[in-house]
């Protein structure tokens, strides 16, 4: 800039200029060689923050055809902001030789970006010869100047009136970002008493809260929010304002917009602050951790050295500093195993695979175990040790008398009818007997022969226990026990009858005993005490066997026997079918009286079929039910009594054989029965 | 240290331009971390006539950390515990609405409307709680019974402080 000296001239241009120099400091000659081409950016501030219209490309068209541009119709299309600074306007004036008496002076005015119509500019340039005239040709430096600074206030008549301004929007980020700088650069001025350390501070040194607007010393900011991060604080990373978020509670119940008002700071205005970026970082990590841990649906990798937690849309792993919203509703979130109508929604196995976060381990958040696919049936890990006897013996229960959904493992328990089941809760056909899933088109055929001409083990078993299952009902109810455990009513299908007693034979490879007369088969109902009834049969070791496959034996209680019996053992892994028969078979004890009730659940004798079935069987079955009572002061010769009874038909030596084995399954299960319920 | 000088300028400006009904001062010249403030009970409540002698102890990370106010002067109110340590419920004092922003002075203006205005439904004292709820003159004369027999004459802060401070003064006269 050339240095500007008006002083010592005659020359009326040098008188004007010398005091308009005074006046605008910022006046500055356009050529070094020219001293009367003078140049000043004049501000456009408008003393109201204008609303400023960036029309898209296709609605800017529509604008132009009816030159007056935004109107009411395309207002809603464009995005429009509030700026109180606009790109200032750059202002050329040249004095010829002639002026001021014969010649106007020469006036160009400009804007970067040329965000001003030059219709706009046009006329404002003509306004200097237009004010030279009415000035009767005089010095009208500073009547134009003054003139276009008034001009500015109102954007030059442009942001009157009730549509704003508009501007191409290809100048959009050059105006956005200078009104920013302008703001901000007002914002430096200005003073501040800062609301923690009581001291007034530049602009410069404070930061106004990006939400709330409230301003604070930078240190303070940063003492506080620093000291926070480091302890965990999280909840105190927030505007320090006493009654900030109370007023803002209040502006978002009239507004409706969100549920709860944003109270914590965002990471990047943390940054902006600025904080270390470690610290914003450790505010993020915790940040999505207290997310998590505040969640009780989250799932968390089972592998011990990662723990991580596994992907949910509602949570979303941070990506560097920027923390992902959380989802707004949040409602929403907790209730998110129910569905608008307030039913629960519709279980979905795929539901069920989990992805960590950190390790990208897949897995069954129900089991745990490496994910297995949809149609797989899987239990979560006992936690046994937490649970109370009352617990356990619920549990000991469900596990007795209901079958698990093979897709949804929900339990369900059979009031009545055949054993097409259709579970309540995801909608699966399934057997009851042994948990398979059905093909929701032919359920049926499970229970007949197949296509490829074989059976499986439930053969013409449709109606077995087809007066339900569980205490109240079926042939080994008790009178003197009603289950109190929670019982899942299932919606029941309807089938043909099923011969039952021709499965049991055709499925029986075991070489012992003759199978006993089928006139044998107690009534159902009107059981008399010492007299070992029929009962459910297959189901309950098929399910036993679905939920612990550890277990060797098909009945859970028949380890000892399984591993004595050899023969026996080699038809188990079949699917069930037969050990069905065996281990579900249960004496209906004549000292059932005798059950305490802190076992009820889990002591209730499974009855067997021991009728029907051969010796060995009826020692599962013995065995089993001494399980049961094995707190029972009738304990000890029940088994070999009811032994006695059953097995009629046998001679001495396998009467012996099975006291024998007896024995050895009663004192195997005493010391090795982890199911048995303390009391 | 920011939290000295802070508290140095809530303090002149509570002396200087003191709230109503109440006196400051330091509990000790050195330490600004220990106010004393004598309280005027307020003429319009049950508690006028007293005079109520509140500590007012400004932990070192003030005014990041809440103040913790206590009364000296027993009291019969359903938000301030009735024994010695005469603790006091009052939500801008609780960690999670704690503002740094916040000022003594707010605080202290708080308690006061507390004493015009007890918050039954956040009592540290249920029973008299309850007695204010259901049985408003049996409370008065209650709160006055005490203000007579605590309230009157010169406040005395703190049993221990006073305590500690008549130990050293035995020594010196010994």
């Amino acid at each position: 800039m050339a240095s500007l000296n008006y002083d010592n001239s005659d020359d009326p241009r040098d008188i004007e200029l010398s005091s308009l120099t005074a006046i605008y400091p910022e006046i500055h000659q356009v050529r070094p060689d020219d001293p009367y081409a003078i140049a000043l950016d004049i501000p456009v501030t408008p003393s109201k923050a204008v609303v400023v219209f960036f029309p898209a490309p296709e609605a800017q068209e529509n604008a132009g055809a009816n030159t007056n541009g935004l109107n009411g119709a395309n207002a809603g299309q464009v995005d429009s902001h509030e700026l109180a600074h606009l790109p200032s306007l750059h202002l050329e004036v040249a004095f010829g030789p002639e002026y001021p008496d014969d010649q106007p002076p020469k006036v160009t005015l400009s804007t970067t970006p040329p965000w001003l119509p030059a219709e706009t500019l046009r006329k404002l340039e003509e306004d200097a010869p237009r004010l030279w005239e009415e000035m009767g040709r005089d010095m009208v430096g500073f009547t134009y100047i003054d003139h276009v600074q008034q001009s500015a206030e109102d954007v030059f008549g442009l942001a009157g009136g009730s549509g704003g301004l508009q501007v191409d929007p290809q100048h959009k980020i050059a105006i956005l970002d200078y009104d920013i700088k302008a703001r901000q650069a007002a914002f430096d001025r200005e003073t501040f008493e800062c609301g923690v350390c009581l001291d007034p501070k530049k602009g410069a040194v404070c930061h106004r809260m990006l939400d709330c607007g409230h301003v604070f010393c930078v240190e303070c900011l940063k003492d506080c929010y620093n000291k926070a991060i480091e302890e965990g604080d999280l909840a105190a990373v927030r505007c320090l304002e006493p009654s900030c978020a109370k007023k803002r509670q209040k502006t978002c119940d009239s507004g409706k917009k969100r549920k709860r008002p944003r109270t914590y700071i965002s990471p990047s205005e943390l940054l902006q602050i600025p904080l270390e970026s470690a610290m914003v970082k450790r505010y993020v990590t915790l940040k999505y951790k207290n997310e998590l841990e505040s969640d009780k649906n989250t799932i968390y990798c089972p592998r011990s050295w990662c723990n991580g937690a596994a992907r949910s849309k509602k949570h979303r792993k941070p990506e560097g500093l920027e923390l992902a919203e959380a989802s707004d509703d949040e409602d929403e979130a907790e209730e998110s195993n129910v569905g608008p109508d307030g039913k629960p929604k519709p279980f979905e196995a795929k539901d069920r695979l989990a992805i960590c976060e950190d390790c990208s381990f897949a897995f069954c958040s129900r089991c745990l175990q490496s994910w297995h696919g949809e149609f797989f049936l899987c239990v979560p890990p006992e936690k046994k040790e937490q649970l109370t006897a009352e617990e356990l013996a619920s549990a000991e229960y469900i596990r007795l008398h209901s079958t698990p959904c093979p897709t949804c493992a929900v339990p369900a328990q059979k009031t009545h009818g055949c054993n097409h089941m259709i579970c309540f809760r995801c909608n699966t056909h399934f057997c009851y007997l042994c948990s398979a899933w059905l093909d929701p088109m032919n359920p049926y055929r499970h229970f007949n022969v197949q296509p490829n001409g074989k059976v499986t083990s439930c053969y013409n078993r449709l109606w077995e226990l087809e007066g339900g299952d569980g205490e109240g009902v079926g042939y080994g109810f008790d009178e003197g026990f009603r289950g109190d455990a929670p019982l899942v009513e299932v919606e029941e299908a309807e089938a043909e009858d099923a011969e039952l007693d021709q499965m049991i034979q055709g499925d029986e490879p075991a070489p012992q005993a003759p199978e006993p007369p089928r006139e044998e088969a107690p009534p159902r109902g009107g059981l008399v005490a010492g007299q070992v009834d029929i009962a459910r049969e297959g189901p309950l070791v098929l399910r036993i066997a679905a939920n612990q496959p550890a277990r060797g034996g098909g009945h859970g209680d028949a380890q000892g026997h399984a591993a004595v019996q050899p023969a026996r053992g080699g038809n188990q892994h079949v699917a069930g079918g037969h050990e069905g028969h065996g281990g579900g078979g249960r004496g209906q004890a004549p000292g059932g009286g005798g059950r305490g009730a802190g076992n009820r659940a889990a002591g209730r004798g499974r009855g067997g079929g021991p009728h029907r079935q051969n010796n060995q069987r009826n020692q599962a079955g013995q065995g089993r039910r001494r399980n049961n009572n094995i707190n029972n002061q009738n304990n000890g010769n029940a088994g070999p009594q009811d032994v006695e009874v059953e097995g009629g038909g046998l001679d001495a030596a396998q009467q012996a054989w099975i006291r024998q084995f007896v024995q050895l399954a009663l004192n195997d299960e005493e010391d090795g029965d982890d199911f048995d319920i303390p009391v | 240290m920011a939290s000295q000088k802070r508290i140095a300028k809530e303090l002149a400006d509570c002396t200087t331009n003191p709230p109503a009904g109440m006196s400051i001062s330091l509990a000790n010249d050195s330490d600004v971390h220990k106010w004393h403030v004598v309280l005027d009970g307020p003429p319009d409540s049950v508690y006028a006539g007293g005079k109520f002698g509140i500590i007012v102890s400004l932990p070192s990370e003030y005014p990041f950390k809440a103040p913790v106010v206590t009364f000296a002067t027993r009291i019969y109110h359903p938000n301030i515990t009735n024994d010695s340590l005469g603790n006091i419920c009052l939500s801008i004092l609780k960690p999670e609405n704690w503002k740094p922003a916040s000022r003594l002075l707010a605080v202290l203006e708080a308690v006061r409307a507390l004493l015009i205005e007890p918050q039954p439904d956040d009592p540290l004292e249920g029973r008299i709680a309850d007695e204010y709820r259901r049985e408003r003159k049996e409370f008065e004369k209650n709160a006055k019974t005490y203000v007579t027999r605590y309230a009157k004459g010169p406040v005395k802060f703190d049993v221990l402080a006073a305590a500690a401070a008549a130990a050293p003064a035995s020594n010196t006269s010994s």
